[in-house]
C-alpha cells in the first residue's frame, strides 16, 4: 500500500517539476541566462552559459522578453525599481516626450526645476588584448591629500562618495553620520555592494554611476572600490584567468575608464586603497588591485591616491582586528568578516577626509581644545595621534580616542 | 548558498529528485540527505565543515552514554561534560573577542591596557543553531524523551539538516529523530502546502524584507542625524516588519523544503505582531528558541516554582541570555533586557485583579491597545537590536521627536511596509482554502504556477539578494 502511495507520490512529484522546469524556462530564459553570465568563472558557468544561451534563442521567438522589458520599465515608471539606470532611461523617455510637445523654454525650465537631467552613458574603451603598462613595485603609505580650491560662497561642496561594499559598509555612514549638519558639505551616494569593474556584465558601473549621481556636479569623489574584483573574467570568448597580463591589461584599462568617468566636470577624486585583508590569499590579491589601481592614480593630475593603512592596519601595514585608543578604549576596526571596515574603525579615517573637505575656520581652530590644535593638517603626512582635528562634527566622532602609535594591541 | 538564488533551486531541485529515488531504502536515503548538507554548508566554507561533523559527533556518542548509563550521577555527569563542551564551542567562536574587548576596555579605564595581540576566530555560519542542536539532542537524551537508542547517522542528520541548518528553526531532538527512524507514508505528503510555504517565505524575503532594508531601514539606522520624525518613525516600523518578513521568510522557506523532503519542522512564527502581551508574543515569535529556552534554560533556573522573586529573576536571566545568544554585543543585551522587563511587569500587572479592570480587559477595544501598545514596545527594542551601537539607538529615538516630512515614505515603501505588518492578520482559512484549491489542478498545472509565483516575486524584487538576518547569529 505505501509502496504504491510512493510511486503515486513520487509521479506526482516529478510531474509537477516538469511543469515548474517548463514554465520556468520560458518565463525566465533570460534571467538564467544573466544568472549565467554572472557566475565566477569556472565549471559551472562553463556548462551554464552556452545551455540558458541556447534555451533563451529557442524560447525568443514566442516574444515573452519583450513583455518582461516592458514590465520593469513600467514597474521604473512607478518607482518600484532599484535599477537607477533603468529609472533614469526610463526617465530620459518620458522627458523626452513631454518635451515633443512642449516649447523649447519650458522643456529648459521642467529640467532645471523638477525633472531628471539625461544621462549620458559613458562606455568602456575597446580593450585589445595585450601586455599591461608595467606596474607600480608597491603602493604608497601617503595620506597626503592635495588642497581643494576654495568652496563657492553659500555654496555646498559636492561630495560623491562611490564604489563597493568597500565604502557601502563603515565607511559611508560614518562619513555622513559625522558630517550631518555640515552645511558646507552635500554627498550624494554612488555606491553599490556586490559590485565591481572587474565584470561590466554583471554590473555596469559606466551606466550606473551617472544614473546615480543624477543631476549633481561633484566636486569631489571619495572611491573606495575593487574588493570584489580579484576574479577571473571574459573577453571576446577567452578567458581570463586573475592576475594574468592580459587580465591586468583589461582590468587596468577598465579602472582608467571608472577613473576618467567620475573625474568628468573637474571633480577632484581621492582613491582609497584597499585595506589589508584577514585571509592571506584574499590579501594578495587585494595587494595585486591596489598596485594595479595606484599605477592608474598615480598618472592622473586630478586624482589622489590615499592610503590610510597606518590607521587600520598594525604598524607594519598589516592586518589589525582590534586596536585600543589613547583613551583605553578598545574598538574593533573589522567588521567580523576580515574585509570591510567596522563604523568605529570607519571612524579613525572620516575625521581626516572631512576636515580637508571643509577645513576649519580659523575661529574654530581659535576654539578648538589645544591638544586638538597640535594635530597636524590633513595634508601632511600622518601620526598616530593625528585624526581628531579642530573639526566638531554633530555626528558621532572618535575625538575621545585616537589609535595607539605601535599599533596597540 | 541562500535560499533565494538559482545556485539554491538546482541544489535542491537535485537533491529532491534523488532523495525521492532513495526514498526506499532509508540509510542510504539518509545518507544521501546528510552528504547533501555538508555540500550546502561547504558552499559557505568547507573548513567548517569538520566542526560540524565534530560537534554532531561528539553530541551523537555522549547522548549514547547518557542513554547507556543507569546511575543518575552518570547520566548528569555526561550531560554536562556534553553541555559543556557545546558551550565552550559556541563561547569560543561567538564570544571571545566580545569577552575580551570588554575587559580590555574596562582595564583601560583605570591604566594602559597589556598589549596583547587579540583577535576573533571567523564565526561558522549557522553556530548558535547546530550548537542548540546538539544541546536539545543532549537535554532530550537525558531527560529520556527519546524512547530508542540514538543512531550516529541519525543524529549527524538532525544536527546538520540542511533547511534548517544556518538559521532554525531550531529541531527537538524528541520531535525529530523518530521521523528519521519511521517510513512516512508518502500520501501524507502535503505539497501544495509546502509549495505556499516556500512562495510566501520567498514574497516576505526577496520583496518586502529587501525592498524595507534597502530603501528606507538602512539609510535610517545608518545616518540617523538626517533624517525627521516621520522617516524615523517609518523607518522602525520598516524594521519591525523586515526582521519579521526576514525571519519568518526564512523559516517559511525551510519548513517547505523539509516538508517537500518528508520531514516536518515545526511553525516558528505566528502572526507574532497581533499578540496582546509580552508573553504572547514570545509565544508567537521565534517559537523554536523561545521554547528551548523555556525548556532548557528557564525551567532548570527554578521556571516559576521558587516563588515570585525567583520567578521574575529567571525572567530577566533568560531573556538577557537570550539576548546575547543573538549577538555578541551589549545592545542586544539591551533588547534581551527590556523584553525580561516587559515580561516582568506585565506578570505584575496581570496580577492586578481589580474587577472594573477585569472586565475591561475581556473588551476588543482594550485588546487593540494591548496590541498597540505592545507592538511600540517591541519596536523599542528593534531599536536596540538593529543599532550598531547605543550612540545610534539614542539618536533614533532622540529624532523621533524632531519634525521633518516623510521623505522616504513613497508609494511602494508604503505598501510593501503595509503587507508586511497587516498581513500578520490574514485569515488562515484563506491559505487553507487556497491549498486545497491547488489540490484539484493537475500537477503540471501546479507546477507552471509555481515558476509563475517564483519568476513574479524575482521581477518585483530588488536586484542583488541579502543574506537572511539571522545569518549572523
Amino acid at each position: 500500500m505505501r509502496d504504491r502511495g510512493l510511486i503515486q507520490t513520487t509521479r506526482q512529484l516529478f510531474l509537477l517539476l516538469a511543469g515548474f522546469a517548463i514554465a520556468g524556462v520560458l518565463l525566465e530564459s533570460g534571467g538564467l541566462a544573466n544568472w549565467a553570465q554572472g557566475l565566477e568563472i569556472g565549471p559551472l558557468r562553463t556548462v551554464a552559459v552556452p545551455v540558458t544561451q541556447a534555451v533563451q534563442s529557442a524560447v525568443q521567438p514566442l516574444g515573452l522578453g519583450a513583455i518582461r522589458k516592458g514590465t520593469l520599465e513600467n514597474l521604473a515608471r512607478v518607482g518600484w525599481s532599484d535599477d537607477s539606470a533603468l529609472t533614469a532611461r526610463v526617465n530620459n523617455e518620458e522627458s523626452a516626450g513631454a518635451g515633443e510637445s512642449a516649447t523649447a523654454s519650458k522643456e529648459t525650465q521642467r529640467a532645471d526645476t523638477h525633472g531628471p537631467t539625461p544621462v549620458k552613458t559613458p562606455k568602456h574603451s575597446e580593450h585589445a588584448l595585450g601586455a599591461a603598462t608595467p606596474l607600480a613595485a608597491d603602493v604608497p603609505v601617503t595620506m597626503e591629500l592635495p588642497q581643494l580650491p576654495e568652496a563657492e560662497p553659500g555654496k555646498p561642496r559636492v561630495v560623491a562618495l562611490a564604489g563597493d561594499s568597500m565604502m557601502a559598509v563603515g565607511l559611508s555612514a560614518e562619513l555622513l553620520r559625522q558630517a550631518a549638519g555640515d552645511k558646507n558639505l552635500h554627498f550624494v551616494k554612488a555606491y553599490r555592494s556586490g559590485t565591481g569593474l572587474a565584470r561590466p556584465e554583471v554590473f555596469n558601473w559606466m551606466e550606473q554611476y551617472p544614473a546615480m549621481i543624477g543631476s549633481a556636479k561633484p566636486d569631489v569623489v571619495i572611491v573606495a572600490i575593487g574588493a570584489n574584483d580579484g576574479q577571473g573574467f571574459v573577453v571576446d570568448g577567452k578567458v581570463l584567468k586573475c592576475g594574468s597580463d592580459e587580465w591586468r591589461a583589461v582590468y587596468q584599462q577598465r579602472l582608467a575608464d571608472y577613473l576618467a568617468m567620475v573625474e568628468a566636470d573637474g571633480a577632484r577624486v581621492v582613491w582609497m586603497a584597499l585595506p589589508p585583508m584577514r585571509i592571506p590569499v584574499y590579501n594578495a590579491k587585494i595587494a595585486m588591485i591596489n598596485r594595479i589601481a595606484y599605477t592608474v592614480v598615480s598618472q592622473n593630475p586630478q586624482a589622489t591616491w590615499w592610503n590610510p593603512v597606518r590607521y587600520i592596519g598594525d604598524a607594519s601595514g598589516r592586518f589589525r582586528e582590534f586596536t585600543t585608543l589613547s583613551d583605553g578604549k578598545t574598538i574593533r576596526v573589522r567588521a567580523t568578516d576580515g574585509i570591510h571596515l567596522s563604523d568605529e574603525g570607519a571612524g579613525l579615517v572620516t575625521p581626516m577626509l572631512l576636515k580637508w573637505l571643509d577645513p576649519p575656520t580659523p575661529m574654530q581652530q581659535a576654539s578648538a581644545p589645544a591638544a586638538t590644535q597640535e594635530s597636524v593638517h590633513a595634508t601632511e603626512a600622518p601620526t598616530h595621534e593625528d585624526g581628531g582635528g579642530a573639526r566638531q562634527p554633530q555626528g558621532r566622532g572618535h575625538s575621545k580616542g585616537q589609535p595607539q602609535p605601535d599599533g596597540g594591541l | 548558498m541562500l535560499f533565494p538564488t538559482v545556485q539554491y533551486m538546482l541544489f535542491f531541485l537535485a537533491v529532491l529528485v534523488i532523495a525521492w529515488s532513495l526514498y526506499r531504502y532509508r540509510e542510504t536515503h539518509k545518507a544521501f540527505l546528510l552528504a547533501a548538507s555538508y555540500l550546502f554548508y561547504g558552499f559557505w566554507n568547507w573548513a567548517y565543515v569538520p566542526l560540524l561533523f565534530g560537534i554532531s559527533l561528539y553530541s551523537g556518542f555522549v547522548a549514547q552514554r547518557i542513554q547507556d548509563s543507569e546511575a543518575s550521577w552518570t547520566k548528569k555527569r555526561w550531560l554536562i561534560a556534553g553541555v559543556m563542551v557545546c558551550l565552550a564551542t559556541l563561547g569560543y567562536y561567538k564570544y571571545t573577542a566580545f569577552a575580551l574587548t570588554t575587559l580590555l576596555t574596562m582595564w583601560g579605564r583605570f591604566a594602559p591596557p597589556p598589549a596583547i595581540p587579540i583577535s576573533s576566530p571567523l564565526l561558522p555560519l549557522g553556530v548558535s543553531f547546530f550548537v542548540f542542536h546538539a544541546i536539545s539532542l543532549l537535554g532530550d537524551s537525558y531527560r529520556g524523551k527519546l524512547k530508542e537508542r540514538v543512531k550516529l547517522l541519525d543524529v549527524l542528520l538532525y544536527v546538520s539538516f540542511f533547511p534548517q541548518l544556518i538559521a532554525g528553526p531550531i529541531l527537538r531532538a524528541s520531535r525529530f529523530l523518530p521521523q528519521l527512524a519511521e517510513r512516512r507514508n508518502p500520501n501524507t505528503l502535503r505539497v501544495n502546502r509546502a509549495f505556499l510555504l516556500i512562495v510566501g517565505g520567498l514574497f516576505k524575503k526577496v520583496i518586502i524584507s529587501n525592498m524595507l532594508a534597502t530603501r528606507l531601514v538602512e539609510p535610517v539606522f545608518a545616518v540617523p542625524q538626517s533624517y525627521g520624525g516621520w522617516d524615523t518613525l517609518l523607518a522602525i516600523y520598516g524594521y519591525a516588519a523586515q526582521i519579521y518578513c526576514d525571519f519568518s521568510g526564512y523559516t517559511d522557506i525551510a519548513i517547505g523544503c523539509a516538508l517537500l523532503l518528508g520531514y516536518k519542522f515545526p511553525r516558528n512564527f505566528n502572526a507574532p505582531y497581533t499578540a496582546v502581551s509580552p508573553q504572547d508574543f514570545w509565544r508567537r515569535w521565534h517559537i523554536s528558541l523561545s521554547t528551548w529556552l523555556r525548556d532548557y534554560l528557564y525551567i532548570p533556573l527554578g521556571g516559576s516554582r521558587k516563588g515570585k522573586l525567583r520567578t521574575y529573576i529567571n525572567l530577566m536571566v533568560t531573556m538577557l541570555l537570550g539576548g546575547l545568544w543573538h549577538g555578541a554585543a551589549w545592545t542586544f543585551v539591551v533588547w534581551g533586557g527590556l523584553h525580561g522587563l516587559y515580561l516582568v511587569v506585565h506578570r505584575l500587572w496581570a496580577r492586578v485583579r481589580w474587577q472594573p479592570l477585569a472586565r475591561m480587559r475581556a473588551t476588543a477595544a482594550w485588546r487593540w491597545a494591548s496590541r498597540l501598545l505592545l507592538f511600540h514596545a517591541v519596536c523599542a527594542g528593534w531599536i536596540f537590536f538593529r543599532a550598531s551601537s547605543f550612540e545610534i539607538a539614542f539618536t533614533m529615538f532622540q529624532r523621533l521627536a524632531v519634525p521633518g516630512a516623510a521623505t522616504l515614505a513613497t508609494g511602494p515603501i508604503l505598501l510593501v511596509l503595509f503587507l508586511g505588518l497587516a498581513g500578520q492578520y490574514m485569515p488562515t482559512r484563506w491559505r487553507n482554502g487556497l491549498e486545497l484549491e491547488m489540490g484539484m489542478w493537475p500537477a503540471l498545472v501546479r507546477g507552471a504556477a509555481l515558476a509563475m509565483a517564483i519568476s513574479a516575486i524575482e521581477f518585483l524584487g530588488p536586484s542583488g539578494v541579502a543574506p537572511f538576518i539571522y545569518f549572523q547569529f
